[in-house]
């Protein structure tokens, strides 16, 4: 099958105004830019898909849509005419709604009430409920989208697909606020729900279809192709191209995701060693907790090894479990031979364990505190004699990591939240390394929201790290990243180990042939 | 190398308060002192007797309990957390301390010291174990330890006949500083020098700004959390033996009207509330200030009814200057 990257699609009949079209939307964040000039158009009764790997741009062009978030520059139109929205009310008043990943339904209050909630209308009389019209006003949402839902069922007595459901209907009440067609926005509607459900939902989105426009992500591939007219794949916050969903498969749609050059060759080449794996230092038998079961692992000195899945298939939960931050029910995890105490982060830190979690802001740094206090945070015996503090041992061992890492800090006693991301980041390396007891380092998203440069230094300093014996888990921003990275690659679906996969330097295996085992 | 060295401030409105302190937040974090010297000013232009050695002694003598109750409750807000408790535990203790001076003698004040410990550790332990906010945990304390100081005084003054044990802290070092006043002091610089000389301090600061940062980190919060219980409750046993050795009693209620006092202290000091950011020695200042107000109050001329008024204000509006709205999303 050819691949036809169309930036402009063309269209039989004529085409009317879309319901809702951006351009150039531009987005910066401190040091990374999240959205880079992105156009998109949703025609009027049409099911538009969105992908794009992880930190291509989807969420933020998303919350922008909702007046979450306010780009830079760029604009947005709906139905042909210039909207700025600053707030998810301005949204829902142009027609515009969202179903989150989270949702957004107050659990104890029955499916009516919450259908309501916001745009009561004549529901309520002198500030009392009607609950008579009430029940009619959201008998009608769910009739619309042919739910059988009981609308004074108590929110949280519904199924996550039923909640679902009702969370639809109630984003379907904005029509009565724009008096047009309603563009409905959802994210990751099917992370969570069983194939049955899956079924479901498809067949309330194609009904949407005859009254509203959709736009549709999700990081199964399948089921954009399936539930979409027309698919948008967004790349490092650029618009890359169209595709007509009729007759195309998942590989197409995954090309265009990663790029087709495979660009970014900067860290292949890193002089990967074939780690000597006869002798493993972490090796873990059949843990299981809340959101994975029976996962085998193993890890040599000096090895990266990567867990790739999609979203929900549990390889963050598995490194937190590793680093005593998670629970688990059963397994043997053993760490240079020794038997791991998984009760807790403390047991992790002191068996020489590393972890850098995904949200550096809340959990990987504590933004007021300084980057000498950041950095000595765990290992805090490297700057201590004896039981005290020593000014001069801190000053001397930070500066020396600063320097070592080419940290740009002002000062050692600037606040950490000061620095760019990528800065902050080799702070949270560091603080791993100062005290040179670190066997094992599990890094969850360790590059997100960086700019190229300071990826490559992440990368450089993992290599380097690899080379020094020290193993690593890492949870790749991308599967380029991970293949480029890894020496072996672990997939992980529904939150079971499906697949390993060789991954030497000379013989990487595609993105594709990963996606295949991944959904 | 791209990284620039700090972020672009100007890419989002958000973010324009991270060029540093601007003079507002400067002046903000010097507000204590400058209360102080404000109020003090104040007092001796409305009463030009005021600004005497006399009445001097007399406010710093008075401050004592205080200082003492808000520097140990000061560790529990750094970490995050609140303790409601302080002051019906100082009650209760004043009572524990009547009733076993006969026995122990001498020990007493150790004694009380150990035992108001355990008790602040066991809130700790019983907030950390249990997973119950501080403030439901201590609001439950509050409410046993007055319970029990009543039942077991037979709800009235156990006085004190021997004074021997108490006598030196009614003393005055040089003829004129308060011994009390003294002892605070030197628990407020035994503190700060702890947390300044040991890992506690970055510690403590990590679990108050960001509790999941601090634990991923390694940091022993829990342990932490549980010390901190622990000194409020020793701080409190040590303001019940002044308490007890101004009133030669003990008493159920003796200590119930220092809780207001004791947290407008803390945040009047610039303490934030939400944790983190703060020190022992701003509370200091800050019950000096409250101590000053208490005092000060009745000399231009204000009836005393009109305190806890003035306490609810100042504690609100000292909050409104401190808390970085920024940072927490949903108020509480």
């Amino acid at each position: 099958m050819s691949i036809d990257v169309q930036p402009e699609q063309t269209v039989s009949e004529p085409a009317p105004v879309p319901a809702l079209e951006v351009r150039g939307l531009v987005k910066h964040y401190p040091g990374v830019k999240a959205l880079d000039g992105v156009d998109l158009v949703v025609r009027q009764h049409e099911v538009l898909g969105l992908a794009g790997e992880n930190g291509a741009g989807k969420s933020t062009l998303l919350k922008a849509l909702v007046g979450l978030v306010r780009p830079d520059t760029g604009e947005i139109y709906v139905r042909g005419e210039r909207v700025r929205m600053r707030s998810v009310v301005e949204a829902a008043e142009n027609g515009i709604g969202m179903v989150f990943q989270e949702q957004s339904l107050v659990p104890n209050l029955t499916a009516a009430e919450n259908i309501v909630l916001g745009s009561e209308g004549s529901a309520v009389r002198r500030g009392v409920y009607r609950w008579e019209t009430m029940r009619k006003m959201a008998q009608e949402q769910l009739d619309k989208i042919g739910s059988d839902i009981n609308p004074l069922a108590r929110t949280d007595t519904l199924s996550f697909a039923d909640r679902q459901m009702v969370e639809i209907a109630k984003l379907l009440r904005i029509e009565q606020r724009s008096q047009h067609p309603p563009v409905i926005i959802l994210d990751e509607p099917t992370s969570v729900l069983e194939s049955k459900e899956i079924e479901t939902l498809f067949a309330q989105v194609r009904r949407l279809r005859e009254f509203a426009s959709v736009v549709f992500v999700s990081h199964r591939l399948d089921e954009v192709l399936d539930v979409c007219d027309r698919v948008s794949v967004l790349r490092g916050g650029q618009s890359v191209g169209e595709l007509p969903t009729a007759g195309a498969v998942p590989a197409e749609l995954h090309r265009m995701m990663i790029g087709s050059t495979g660009s970014d060759d900067h860290y292949h080449g890193g002089g990967v060693q074939a780690a000597d794996r006869r002798e493993s230092l972490l090796s873990v038998r059949g843990m299981s907790g809340a959101t994975f079961r029976d996962v085998d692992l193993d890890v040599a000195p000096g090895e990266i090894v990567g867990i790739v899945g999609v979203h929900g298939s549990g390889r963050e939960d598995v490194c937190r479990a590793l680093f005593g931050a998670e629970p688990t029910t059963a397994g043997d995890v053993t760490l240079d031979g020794k038997k791991l105490d998984l009760s807790g982060t403390r047991a992790a830190c002191a068996a020489g364990i590393g972890y850098v979690p995904a949200e550096r802001k809340t959990e990987g740094m504590v933004g007021p505190m300084s980057v000498a206090d950041n950095m000595v945070l765990t290992k805090q015996g490297a700057r201590c004699t004896g039981p005290l503090v020593s000014p001069r041992k801190q000053a001397t061992l930070v500066d020396r990591w600063i320097d070592r890492l080419s940290i740009r800090t002002p000062h050692r006693g600037t606040a950490i939240q000061r620095l760019s991301g990528g800065n902050q980041q080799k702070v949270v390396l560091a603080r791993w390394l100062i005290a040179g007891d670190i066997k094992l380092l599990l890094l969850d998203h360790p590059t997100r929201g960086l700019d190229i440069g300071a990826r490559s230094e992440v990368y450089r300093l993992m290599r380097e790290l690899a080379g020094n014996g020290v193993a690593t888990v890492l949870l790749a921003d991308s599967l380029e990243e991970a293949i480029g990275m890894s020496d072996r690659i672990v997939v992980m679906s529904d939150g079971r180990v499906t697949k390993e996969i060789d991954c030497p330097s000379g013989a990487k295996p595609t993105p594709l042939d990963l996606v295949k085992e991944m959904v | 190398m791209s990284t620039p060295v700090l972020a672009t401030p100007a890419a989002d409105v958000g973010h324009a308060d991270k060029g540093g302190p601007t003079l507002g937040q400067r002046l903000t974090s010097f507000m204590p002192l400058i209360a102080l010297v404000a109020l003090l000013a104040a007092l001796s232009i409305a009463d030009p007797d005021f600004l005497t050695q006399r009445s001097l002694t007399a406010v710093v003598r008075t401050s004592a309990p205080l200082v003492v109750l808000a520097v140990g409750a000061t560790l529990v807000v750094l970490c995050g957390g609140i303790d409601l408790s302080i002051a019906a535990l100082t009650s209760l203790s004043t009572v524990f301390f009547a009733l076993w001076l006969p026995d122990l003698g001498g020990l007493t004040t150790l004694a009380v010291i150990a035992a108001t410990a355990c008790i602040g550790a066991v809130q700790g332990l019983t907030h950390v174990l249990l997973r119950i906010p501080s403030f439901i945990v201590t609001l439950g304390g509050m409410s046993i330890f007055s319970a029990v100081a009543l039942v077991i005084s037979d709800a009235g003054p156990v006085r004190i006949t021997d004074r021997a044990a108490t006598e030196w802290l009614t003393l005055y070092v040089g003829g004129y500083v308060p011994m009390a006043f003294v002892v605070a002091v030197i628990v407020v610089a035994a503190i700060a020098l702890v947390l300044r000389l040991t890992p506690i301090q970055s510690w403590i600061t990590a679990t108050g700004y960001s509790e999941p940062a601090a634990r991923l980190a390694g940091t022993p919060v829990d342990l932490v959390k549980v010390a901190a219980f622990t000194v409020s409750g020793a701080c409190a046993g040590l303001a019940s033996v002044m308490l007890v050795s101004r009133n030669f009693s003990g008493s159920p209620t003796m200590a119930d009207n220092l809780l207001l006092p004791a947290v407008a202290a803390i945040v009047v000091g610039g303490t934030a509330i939400t944790g983190g950011h703060g020190s022992v020695w701003r509370s200091l200042v800050g019950a000096l200030v409250i101590t000053l107000l208490r005092v000060g109050l009745p000399i231009v001329g204000v009836p005393s009814a009109w305190e806890q008024i003035l306490y609810g204000a100042i504690i609100v509006a000292a909050v409104a200057l401190t808390l970085d709205r920024s940072k927490v999303l949903i108020i509480k």
